[in-house]
């Protein structure tokens, strides 16, 4: 399968993609997590103001055959959520990294940033998965 | 190499699923297709155009010999006189507590031959059913699965994007009716039969013709479907599915298929008596349709709620691309299984809304 990961996003080893801005970022799946997925007909989203701390589950994907987690890649406060997702969670499949967003997160901890992987090493590990 | 691709079966067309990408997974020990771009697309395709499934996993059984018709009878909970040559039959064989060995559909070639289509999860287990209950009658048995391919052509149009490519005219087989005829000069066996809730047909002819049929059906301009979308089908149609509404734990009658059980005046039948006693005195718990009002998706084993007491549990569930909403089927005490009733789905953690609603979601035959 060819999936597209773009070279300026992080990424977690449970598939979801981080874009840094400062003090912000913006987290959703891969495209690799949804084409796993497949069809997504339900996501369920914090509320903001929510407080998770990395790793956590923060939320549920739900697609016609099966229910993935939506793990906090980073700790940080919910200050946005992609409410369009509630009526069109097939946004996720469409365009995991433009309209299928999910969260923007105020982040508490720079020092967690290490802990996230880069393009190559997330290309590695899909790899592994994906045989 | 993963210990997962030891040890499975293939269909016929397993490289030709392959090849068209489709995504293959496990199920009742077959590497099968599960979707090929997107379920969603697939189950579009069948309720508004059609659909091609590779259903050559499915068992297939020959029933020769004078004594066919009788042992049936025996094994079967509907009834045989109701059928005639060039039909088939829908119908349950039962453990004598009225829980289902399988449920299958028969078709009459003649009152000395039988074609059996089976479950593909539950093929040995009928064959050592059948056969261990064969007695003096003259009936034999040939297991034909692994020599013939299975495949399912349903939808809303699939009548008239068949119709071309065969020599009988479909308007002339009624529905749960067969032919043995030719689909571009092979010999096909086609049964008006489905498990979609469109119209359409179920094949079955020499594997080696299989790839060949395949395409001809795809050319037809039908979308190749898969086992989600199958699922996805059934499930607003309201089929049984064999380990979800119907098992040896469910009986028939539990399962809503009364109407399958029939009194046979004069024949007795294995699980007659416990059936016949459920059909008029009823059951404990009943399978019954869910909707969930909350947002969220309903799946097997979810727990069912009222009044924060368990009343069952799901028994499948999931999203109805048609509808646009989740539904699902369920086994819920008799008196909380009146529709109306409201009640609370346990998914993931928290209860859901819910609503015990008629039955089926959606069927167009």
């Amino acid at each position: 399968m060819d999936y597209k990961f773009p070279d300026n996003l992080k990424y977690t080893s449970t598939h979801e993609w981080v874009k840094i801005d400062d003090e912000e970022a913006i987290v959703g799946i891969t495209d690799y997590a949804q084409y796993q997925l497949g069809d997504i007909v339900f996501v369920e989203l914090p509320d903001i103001g929510m407080v998770f701390e990395k790793g956590s589950n923060a939320g549920e994907i739900e697609s016609v055959k099966a229910v993935g987690d939506f793990i906090m890649p980073l700790s940080g406060e919910v200050i946005e959520i992609n409410e369009n997702l509630a009526d069109a969670p097939e946004l996720v499949n469409a365009s995991p990294y433009g309209e299928g967003w999910m969260i923007k997160i105020k982040i508490n901890h720079d020092d967690e940033f290490k802990d996230l992987l880069n393009v190559e090493q997330y290309k590695e590990l899909v790899e592994k998965e994906d045989h | 190499m993963s210990e997962e691709n030891l040890n499975f079966k293939k269909t016929p067309l397993y490289e030709t699923h392959v090849k068209l990408g489709a995504r293959m997974v496990d199920f009742a020990g077959f590497k099968m297709p599960v979707q090929y771009e997107s379920i969603i697309k697939e189950h579009e395709a069948v309720r508004t155009t059609a659909g091609v499934f590779d259903i050559s996993h499915m068992g297939e059984f020959l029933l020769e010999g004078k004594d066919v018709i009788p042992f049936l009878q025996y094994i079967m909970i509907n009834d045989l006189n109701l059928l005639e040559p060039s039909k088939g039959q829908y119908s349950i064989m039962c453990y004598e507590n009225g829980t289902v060995v399988d449920d299958l559909v028969y078709y009459e070639e003649s009152p000395e031959r039988f074609r059996m289509i089976v479950n593909a999860g539950n093929i040995q287990k009928d064959l050592e059913w059948l056969t261990s209950h064969i007695g003096n009658h003259d009936v034999k048995i040939t297991n034909l699965s692994d020599k013939r391919a299975r495949l399912a052509f349903q939808g809303l149009k699939a009548d008239e994007m068949l119709q071309p490519l065969l020599n009988v005219d479909l308007s002339n087989v009624k529905r749960f009716y067969f032919a043995n005829c030719e689909l571009n000069n092979k010999s096909i066996f086609l049964a008006r039969t489905g498990y979609t809730g469109e119209k359409g047909v179920e094949i079955s002819f020499e594997s080696r013709f299989a790839e060949e049929v395949w395409h001809n059906l795809l050319e037809t301009g039908a979308s190749p479907a898969g086992l989600g979308a199958r699922d996805s089908l059934r499930l607003e149609a309201c089929y049984s599915l064999y380990g979800h509404e119907i098992s040896d734990s469910i009986t028939a009658i539990e399962a809503g298929l009364s109407w399958l059980a029939k009194p046979k005046e004069g024949i007795d039948y294995i699980g007659k008596e416990v059936l016949m006693k459920q059909k008029s005195q009823g059951t404990d718990r009943n399978i019954v349709g869910l909707n969930l009002l909350d947002k969220g998706i309903i799946r097997e084993n979810y727990r069912i709620f009222k009044d924060n007491n368990q009343i069952g549990y799901v028994t499948s569930g999931g999203y109805s691309p048609t509808l646009k909403k989740t539904i699902g089927l369920g086994l819920v005490k008799k008196e909380l299984s009146e529709v109306g009733t409201e009640i609370e789905i346990e998914v993931r953690n928290k209860l859901l809304k819910g609503k015990i609603v008629s039955t089926p979601f959606y069927r167009n035959v």
